[in-house]
């Protein structure tokens, strides 16, 4: 295991703006202008009195906090400008300066395509364990959401049994997504320091990073606040991540929506650094649009698109590292539209510098997480990985010149020596059929789909995590069960 | 009554003209109008073209909701002359609807409210983060066809249980159809939980509600 690496792509430099500067700053001096006069909702009397103490100006009766823009600049000069994503396992760290990009497992499916019925069902435990573990094999992802949910386990508890099979089956960074209590947040952090060797060694190499998410438009609910405070007490850093459908939680202008978004992310990062200055954290964002005739989310198309490089924009505007929602096709199966849709996704995450794409797995517009997609959309990173390399070199052995004068015209380089030195430079496909015809119609005429199914099988089958520390698993144990006596109820 | 205002209040309701919807209506009731005729020759016959035509793709949902939203701004001028005349409103169903406690996402619930009331249901909503208690008083108090619940998170979807079990404990639940929506929501679990109805999305839910109620959809 000691030469695995993480598949990234590489950035341009500079990346690809798709707004020109005076968008961005108009974007940025509506947001200013937002958070100021209509202010955000946030739903906890502690939280407001604590952002009141610290200059937001406190509305209790409507439960609203305004941000004066002095307030806004300062608060935003207190986030640390690194952000070290570690690994449990050695080598797999997230390197976060802007010359890579990193691809992670989506989460939190309510369900699952079942790998052998090929039906949709509710998700469990075990199907954020078999995610993980696949999203653990797998080169191009980076990071680790929660695939699924335990939808089995009692709803306080139930964020933990995500990150204890999460923790059980992967070395790869996590980042957990519904740890939305202060409580739930703290014995986040104790089980990750257990795997990775003490709260200490937590803080130096915080194997596990946090997200919390607004209620579009411009709510913050109380307990996801807290839960950030109490991430950062422990050293885990918590971006946020919002999800404004454009048209319906959002205006339906495309400028607009990318106000509410960055106002949503920018807002709770404010409030983050007011109460919890000097906190860690990312710009994160999934928004998307309405259908516009169901009212249904789209998640794939030319605004998802757009909003996906407006985000890498903005958060670097900010001096902020990005989380972007990336794939999770509106398509109810592996098919073109997923293709179409995931292809030109990851292509727009690439090209325009977003720091962390999530994520691979998803389909219904992120509803439904499939093994197959998550074999599928590493697959099609591994594409755009292999794209961003550009032509890699233009020095003499690149450029070839001897060896084009050895073939001379009309000759063929199947058999050079240079032919042979660089023949595995060149992307190979896994889930791409291109051998003849012939085969094809003798195989039953197989579709990518197919071939993923066996790959995610194979790996479930024969893949080992990195190893946690002995005895760590019990405690990481414990720790759930000591949190579902104190706060779940007997049923 | 004129013909000319009650046109003109159709097509403010299909267009979502608030200012020409009121003033017809204002029109239409200063001129001695029969309020049952008003709703039932231009507001209803108005929301069922509307329907129609968002069947056909020629109208979107947001064109819905604001239809809906002046159709209520309407109803609440003419119910007052309604009720003084003695009259009866013909409603196809009555509706509670509430998105589940501890859930603040209630934009669905908001769209199967207004495609609802676009199909001549009667709703109340209850609003978001919903106490079951509130439930249990609306359903007492207003004695409704449907009770609606909607939840968006893998984590309050739990709830829609607990309210029917509610629902069952103070023998309200043989009084009520119950219908559960929301992303993570499926038929398996509505089947699971014994809600009455499910539907996937806005439009599939006012079939169902209709279906629920033996109603021609």
């Amino acid at each position: 295991m000691a030469d695995r690496e993480i598949r990234t792509v590489t950035h341009r430099t500079p990346p690809l703006d798709i707004m020109p500067d005076e968008a961005v700053a108009a974007i940025r001096d509506a947001t200013t202008e937002v958070l100021e006069r209509t202010g955000i909702e946030v739903r906890s009397r502690a939280i407001l009195a604590q952002l009141g103490a610290a200059g937001a100006v406190i509305d209790e009766e409507t439960g609203r906090a305004r941000f004066p823009r002095e307030v806004q600049a300062g608060a935003l000069t207190t986030v640390p400008p690194d952000l070290p994503l570690a690994s449990r396992e050695p080598g797999l760290d997230i390197v976060l300066d802007g010359t890579r990009g990193y691809l992670g497992v989506d989460g939190n499916a309510a369900e699952v395509v079942d790998l052998d019925t090929d039906q949709r069902r509710a998700s469990s435990k075990a199907d954020v364990a078999a995610g993980t573990l696949i999203g653990d094999a797998l080169p191009q992802i980076g990071y680790i959401w929660q695939p699924a949910v335990s939808r089995e386990m009692p709803v306080p508890s139930e964020p933990l049994h995500n990150l204890e099979a999460n923790l059980n089956n992967t070395g790869k960074h996590i980042v957990m997504m519904t740890a939305v209590t202060p409580e739930q947040a703290e014995a986040s952090a104790e089980m990750a320091a257990v795997a990775v060797g003490g709260a200490t060694a937590l803080r130096e190499r915080p194997i596990l990073s946090a997200f919390q998410c607004s209620v579009s438009p411009l709510v913050y609910d109380g307990g996801p606040l807290a839960a950030a405070v109490e991430f950062a007490k422990a050293g885990v850093p918590s971006g946020f991540m919002v999800m404004p459908i454009l048209g319906a939680t959002a205006p339906i202008t495309r400028a607009g929506t990318m106000v509410v978004n960055n106002a949503e992310v920018i807002g709770g990062v404010i409030a983050h650094q007011l109460l919890a200055p000097g906190a860690r954290t990312f710009y994160a964002s999934a928004v998307t649009t309405m259908d516009l005739w169901s009212g249904a989310a789209n998640c794939g198309g030319p605004e998802d698109l757009v909003f996906q490089m407006a985000n890498a924009q903005l958060a670097r505007a900010y001096g902020l590292r990005s989380m972007v929602g990336t794939f999770a096709t509106g398509s109810k199966t592996s098919d073109w539209q997923g293709g179409v849709e995931n292809g030109l996704s990851g292509f727009a995450s690439w090209i325009s510098g977003v720091d962390m794409a999530s994520g691979a797995g998803l389909l219904y517009a992120a509803r439904v997480f499939s093994a197959a997609q998550l074999i599928l959309d590493a697959e099609l990173w591994d594409l755009v990985c292999s794209t961003s390399e550009g032509v890699r070199g233009w020095d003499a052995e690149s450029l070839a010149v001897d060896v084009i004068d050895a073939v001379q015209p009309g000759g063929h380089f199947l058999d050079q020596d240079h032919t042979l030195t660089h023949m595995r430079e060149v992307w190979q496909s896994k889930m791409f059929h291109r051998g003849n015809w012939e085969d094809w119609e003798a195989n039953g005429r197989p579709v990518s789909k197919d071939r993923a199914v066996e790959r995610a099988r194979e790996i479930l089958e024969t893949h080992t995590p990195y190893p946690l520390p002995d005895g760590a698993a019990d405690t990481i144990r414990a720790i759930v069960e000591r949190f579902e006596d104190e706060h779940v109820e007997a049923a | 009554m004129s013909e000319e205002h009650m046109e003109q209040l159709r097509q403010a309701l299909i267009k979502a003209d608030r200012e020409s919807g009121l003033a017809a209506t204002e029109a239409l009731l200063a001129e001695g109008a029969d309020p049952v005729i008003i709703l039932q020759d231009a507001m209803a016959v108005a929301m069922f073209t509307l329907g129609a035509m968002w069947s056909r793709g020629e109208v979107f949902l947001p064109e819905v909701v604001a239809s809906a939203t002046l159709f209520k701004m309407c109803n609440d001028l003419v119910e007052p002359a309604l009720l003084a005349a003695g009259g009866e409103k013909q409603i196809t169903g009555k509706v509670i609807l509430a998105t589940v406690k501890g859930d603040l996402h209630d934009l669905g619930k908001n769209m199967v409210g207004a495609m609802l009331k676009t199909a001549g249901f009667e709703v109340t909503d209850l609003g978001k983060d919903t106490p079951t208690q509130k439930i249990l008083d609306a359903v007492r108090e207003l004695e409704p066809d449907i009770v609606g619940m909607s939840a968006l998170l893998t984590t309050t979807v739990p709830q829609q249980k607990v309210v029917i079990e509610a629902l069952k404990k103070e023998g309200l639940f043989d009084k009520v159809k119950v219908m559960v929506g929301g992303a993570p929501v499926t038929q398996e679990w509505a089947d699971e939980i014994g809600a009455d109805g499910f539907a996937p999305d806005a439009p599939e839910a006012v079939s169902r509600a209709k279906a629920l109620l033996g109603v021609a959809v």
